[in-house]
């Protein structure tokens, strides 16, 4: 090229110029990616050029008269010397065209030039590629024992293979499996995040040579085809697809990966394996495994043979260095407060010891997101003092957005300072990491099966914890790793972690045992087996929720619930809300109900945030506020599309966790419609127009998605020393938000929503307002759901300030509100609010308005929590959902659940409501029955209108009333014990048909299964049993005097006069049960008649 | 590695059904292995006109899969060729081989060192430092 002579018109800048050549050499189909990239070559290369024009001069010069140098023509070589020969490629004429362009000579002769370079560049950048990954497995001490493995596969049905991080099991062995031709592979990991990147992973390494073969499958996303021969999938996926197909058809090989994490689907899925195995003898079955405890998964596996691989980690010096006596002593005064002080030495250490031009950063395992914001706050202010560190938090309440900065790269002299919590023992692997800082505490659930508490506390980890977090240090070069602990508590630590199946309840996993046939869970087989208080905890539990029986066999809700992939309780919710036609905004909020709040938690920093969460709040509780900011932002999206990103950014809403929650929505809803509680989705009323641009749209939508798998992958950005502040702006995060997606403009998250759901149907769902009775339903359904979740407030929470809001529940006094929740901030929603009003006031605790919260969780950190609670009325909860009722004689006392006490005054009300309850329970049982048999016929809408029609009435009674807690000795001395006359009244086929009878244990006498009339002890009205008063019944206008029990009765009796007036014929049928046989001593005569007719008969003779 | 010894001891027969690195696909048609440095990749096609690719033209017979790096269907990487002396298959890494016009396999130009152009020869002095290390044994290096 000689640039002086050369055509100076041809402007290189420009366009038009390019497009020429473009139309003459890239021939295919518009890439613009592929000619960007050229382009952007060719300007590297001019420039590079410019630079070196002695260099330049040699390209293309033929007139060169330096004749000396001698091209050997023995190896049949060219004769002078050009960069052009050194390429193996060359560039095909275009095909002739009258249209050609023109273009000058020499400036096509550049850019054939330049063209030639940039092929031989890119094939020169892919071999790099190539070669490094072939080195890099070949290199991987896993590369060593491919014969051993495979020789072990063939003759074993099930190998263990133990190898420590690094060892490059997870990645190889698939691998190997699928070369030595296996195929039906399906390999479990823990994570679901760990089966997307390893199926990717795998395919990139195989060099993509497997094609389709490889995928993987989680709970919402599959990238499975028929073409799959290994797929990656979670633990409980697999269990799900045991729990349809037993046998595992679909499977040749299963490789159980990370066996020692010991997860609850984990323990159980090799449980399920080991009875497969017989049944299936050609089914192979690798575990693969740390080095951790293998001799407990080779015996449990008949001795299975292990295979063991050394992990290749780096040498790494540890040093302890234990907080000092004084300083734990000073910390003591303030338990909640970490002591950041430890953790500053290390980083003061570190500057001091490694010049910062030697790169490594720093992870430092805590124990919760407390301890790190402690630490954060003050290892900050080191850092603006030094400029060396950037400072990141690491926990999984951070936006995805945030947890990615610790992927990001520091400038150079500036370290990462990570303060993680044990997510980064296993979950997230950080590369870099040359300085390990580990506290030796970690925070982990634990579970009391007899409050059903779950528990976070903070333990010493285990040794197997312990090196794990070292070896963080040790991935990419030696590390250094600092423990704050005496090498005499590492030795005292336990050498293994609580497994799971140890210290979670175990509701659903007794549910699955049961529904796959495996028989009674407490025989089962476990690799370890649980305590089995917590299973007798889990079976009592399903019973009581009504998903086993009295046998223990499952219930037709049951069977629905061991296929919900959720907690029993939302599942109820669910079949519940369909039952009342409230499916939508049931399927909304158990969904959000199953995921981590999207809430995040919001820094003091931010009151604009809190501001504008503000109109989504609901005040009748959490799960309700889940539901508006749910329905919101589907109406954000489904208007305004992409921007529903900046909506969630400016109310703290982390908006993967509303991916998360409808994903979750649509498959309830889809198992409700495999069990035809839920109508099949309603035809969409289409002309051929709207057809099409649907289409078309479909179509563009796919085009983006199919554009971002291939284009994908975050690229890494160096950080800035700033992106380590504390809670930095939200102006600054939307800056960089958008200056990470402008490029691409296209938010894939919102192209991969509108692709997997319905929008039109969404949008409507979620568009439409409940009314205030759809409302109050709703509330009972979860109500019902989340029962006995029930917590009662204190009685002096009125005179207390708003935070200090206390609570019991029937095992746990003296529980608090979540501060995220919304009774937390406006406690003034949950006051019994009468006072002066109807004569009630404070002192006496009357009120029409007592109200109850019911929680989806308990959760005990620094205190015991409530989280996502509704509040109700207290009465008619405990009236409609109580297990056990006892009432005194004239049912003014009445005690739920054995812990609350409820008095009214007004017996006659008492009496109401309690009539009222009765029905309204009896009705609804049988109409949920009937939802839930299969074979059996769908409840009447009438039915079903008049129970929502009773329910809101009920909602709708008031009387006032007291209610208060029992105390521990009223609790002992509660009944009035077994009666040795039976003091029963003398009324027979009372409560349509049931038996009243004597009560064995609490006295009085059994009414329903729930009820127990006057068995309660009293000491004032032992008469009140058998004192008449007056009364007149309101639906057949009979007037005269009853005991309670009599009026119970009768009013029982009188409720089908509420229903159309019927042949007398007709209602003898219905009501046979309450007929018996009456022989009239005045008259002589006899007859069948219910016992109000006894009555009304008898008052003819007066 | 190594097998406990205290566990069941492995068996080394029952191999018998099973094929060892013979992938069943049509696709690849071969495993190509350079005979200097080891590195192994399965190819497609061997020949100087590899199907479905218009951008480009081979000046030799190659060892050529489609790449693996990119989605592009018809973009090709080539492994590697014959030397056009010894005839030895070798990787195109420049610690194996060189193509100046024809393949040479580096110990071959090496012997016929002074046959080549000046600017060829400056180059592979300034490679020999780095030379010392073959790929196959190198340790995985970043920090």
């Amino acid at each position: 090229m000689e640039p002086e002579p050369g055509p100076s018109r041809w402007a290189w800048d420009c366009p038009v110029a390019r497009r020429r050549l473009e139309e003459l050499y890239f021939p295919r189909r518009a890439c613009p990616e592929e000619t960007r990239s050229f382009w952007a070559f060719f300007e590297r290369l001019r420039r590079f050029q410019s630079r070196r024009p002695e260099r330049e001069a040699a390209w293309d010069d033929d007139d060169d008269d330096d004749e000396d140098r001698p091209p050997s023509r023995r190896l049949g070589l060219p004769r002078r010397y050009h960069p052009r020969h050194r390429v193996n490629l060359a560039v095909p004429k275009p095909e002739p065209s009258p249209s050609r362009p023109w273009v000058p000579r020499e400036a096509l002769q550049e850019f054939l030039d330049a063209l030639l370079l940039y092929l031989d560049f890119e094939q020169k950048r892919s071999f790099a590629k190539l070669a490094k990954l072939q080195r890099e497995r070949q290199a991987l001490p896993i590369a060593r024992a491919r014969r051993q493995l495979l020789q072990a596969v063939a003759g074993n049905q099930v190998v263990v293979v133990a190898g420590d991080t690094g060892c490059g099991k997870s990645t190889q062995v698939p691998q190997f499996l699928l070369a030595a031709g296996y195929r039906r592979v399906a390999c479990t990991q823990p994570r679901r995040i760990a089966c997307v990147s390893l199926a990717k992973r795998v395919a990139f390494e195989s060099l993509q040579q497997y094609g389709d073969q490889v995928g993987y499958q989680i709970r919402f996303e599959s990238s499975r085809s028929p073409a799959t021969s290994i797929v990656f999938l979670t633990e409980g996926l697999l269990l799900r697809q045991a729990q349809r197909e037993p046998a595992l058809p679909a499977y040749g090989v299963i490789i159980a990966d990370e066996v020692h994490e010991r997860h609850l689907h984990g323990d159980f899925l090799l449980g399920v394996l080991r009875r497969l195995l017989p049944a299936r003898p050609d089914l192979k079955l690798v575990l693969m495994s740390a080095t951790i405890n293998i001799r407990l998964f080779s015996d449990y596996f008949g001795g299975a043979p292990v295979l063991q691989v050394p992990g290749r980690i780096f040498p790494i010096s540890v040093i302890y260095e234990p907080i000092p006596k004084e300083e734990v002593a000073a910390a003591a005064g303030k338990p909640e407060r970490l002591d950041p002080r430890p953790y500053l030495r290390v980083l003061q250490a570190i500057d001091h010891k490694y010049p910062p031009e030697e790169r490594g950063d720093l992870l430092v395992f805590l124990s919760g997101v407390a301890e790190i914001g402690a630490v954060q706050e003050a290892a900050q202010v080191y850092a603006t003092q030094t400029q060396r560190w950037i400072v990141l938090p690491l926990h999984s309440t951070l936006s995805v957005s945030e947890q990615d900065k610790v992927f990001d790269v520091p400038p150079p002299g500036v370290r990462k300072c990570i303060l993680a919590t044990n997510i980064a023992e296993t979950s997230v692997t950080i590369d870099g990491v040359r300085f390990v800082l580990d506290s030796g505490k970690v925070k982990e659930m634990s579970y009391d099966p007899q409050g059903k508490l779950q528990r976070l506390q903070e333990f010493w980890i285990s040794r197997a914890s312990a090196e794990q977090r070292k070896g963080r240090a040790g991935r990419t070069g030696p590390g250094v790793c600092y423990r704050l602990y005496a090498e005499s508590d590492y030795d005292a630590f336990p050498p293994y972690p609580v497994p799971e199946i140890q210290r979670v309840a175990l509701d659903a996993l007794v549910l699955q045992v049961k529904s796959m046939g495996l028989g009674d869970p407490r025989t089962f087989p476990f690799l370890e087996p649980p305590p089995s208080a917590s299973l007798e905890t889990a079976v009592r539990y399903l019973r009581d929720q009504g998903a086993l029986d009295e046998a223990e066999e499952l219930t037709p809700i049951g069977t629905l619930l061991a296929q919900l992939p959720v907690d029993v309780v939302v599942g109820k919710m669910l079949v519940l809300g369909a039952l009342f036609g409230l499916a939508e905004p049931t399927l909304t909020v158990a969904a959000a109900l199953s995921v981590q709040s999207p809430f995040l938690r919001l820094s003091n920093a931010n009151p604009d945030c809190a501001t504008a969460r503000r109109p989504l709040e609901s005040p009748h509780g959490d799960p309700l506020t889940l539901l508006n900011a749910f329905n919101e932002w589907v109406q954000v999206k489904s208007e305004r599309g992409g921007s529903s990103r900046k909506w969630c950014r400016r109310r703290g809403l982390e908006e993967h966790r509303l991916y998360e929650a409808a994903n979750l929505r649509r498959q309830f809803q889809e198992l409700l419609r495999d069990h035809r509680l839920l109508e099949a989705a309603p035809s969409r009323p289409s002309d051929s127009y709207s057809r099409q641009s649907r289409h078309r749209e479909r179509r563009e939508l796919h085009r983006l998605w199919r554009h971002h798998t291939e284009t994908q992958g975050r690229k890494r950005k160096v950080l800035r020393l700033q992106d380590g502040t504390a809670g930095s702006s939200g102006e600054e995060e939307e800056g960089a938000g958008a200056r990470e997606h402008g490029e691409r403009s296209v938010d894939i998250q919102d192209v991969k929503f509108k692709l997997r759901h319905d929008m039109d149907e969404l949008q409507a769902v979620s568009g439409s307002v409940l009314s205030p009775s759809q409302l109050a339903l709703l509330k009972l359904v979860l109500c019902r759901g989340l029962y006995p979740q029930l917590a009662v407030p204190d009685a002096l929470n009125n005179s207390r300030k708003d935070s200090d809001q206390i609570f019991h529940t029937k095992s746990k006094q003296g529980v608090v509100l979540h501060p995220s929740c919304v009774f937390a901030t406006s406690p003034e929603l949950l006051h019994a609010k009468e006072g002066k009003e109807r004569g009630g006031t404070k002192e006496d605790g009357l009120s029409r308005h007592h109200q109850l919260l019911a929680f989806v969780s308990l959760l005990e950190t620094t205190k015991p929590y409530l989280v996502n609670c509704i509040r109700v009325p207290a009465l008619q909860a405990l009236l409609l959902f109580s297990r056990s009722l006892d009432t005194n004689a004239d049912c003014t006392r009445l005690v739920a659940d054995g812990w609350l006490e409820l008095t009214l005054p007004d017996a006659a009300a008492a009496l109401r409501f309690l009539a009222a309850a009765l029905q309204l329970r009896a009705s609804w049982e049988k109409l949920l029955d009937q939802q839930l048999d299969p074979g059996g016929d769908e409840p009447s809408s009438r039915d079903l209108s008049a129970l929502k029609r009773g329910l809101l009435e009920f909602l709708g009674m008031e009387a006032p009333y007291r209610l208060r807690q029992l105390t521990g000795l009223e609790k002992q001395a509660l009944y009035v014990g077994p009666q040795t006359v039976p003091a029963a009244p003398h009324l027979p086929g009372l409560f349509q048909g049931t038996e009243l009878k004597p009560d064995e244990v609490k006295g009085g006498h059994r009414v329903t299964e729930f009820l127990t009339y006057n068995c309660l002890a009293t000491d004032t009205d032992l008469y009140s049993e058998c004192l008449r008063t007056f009364w007149t019944c309101p639906h057949c206008g009979l007037h005269m005097p009853f005991t309670p029990l009599e009026r119970m009765c009768h009013e029982s009796a009188c409720q089908p006069t509420e229903a159309p007036p019927e042949e007398e014929a007709g209602s003898s049928s219905k009501t046979s049960a309450l007929h018996r046989l009456y022989h009239c001593d005045i008259c002589q005569q006899d007859f069948t008649l219910t016992p109000t007719d006894i009555l009304r008969h008898k008052k003819q003779h007066q | 590695m190594y097998l406990r010894g205290s566990l069941k001891v492995l068996t080394t027969t029952a191999l018998g059904d099973l094929k060892m690195d013979s992938p069943k696909e049509p696709q690849p048609t071969g495993e190509f292995k350079c005979q200097l440095c080891g590195l192994t990749a399965p190819y497609m096609y061997y020949g100087q006109k590899p199907p479905n690719t218009r951008s480009v033209e081979l000046l030799e017979d190659c060892y050529v899969m489609k790449d693996p790096f990119t989605p592009d269907k018809e973009k090709i990487l080539i492994l590697g060729s014959l030397c056009s002396l010894c005839g030895l298959s070798v990787c195109v890494g420049a610690e194996c081989s060189l193509f100046y016009s024809k393949r040479f396999c580096l110990p071959c130009m090496n012997e016929n060192l002074q046959a080549f152009p000046l600017e060829i020869q400056e180059d592979m002095d300034k490679r020999k430092p780095q030379q010392k290390s073959f790929p196959g044994k190198k340790m995985d290096t970043r920090t």
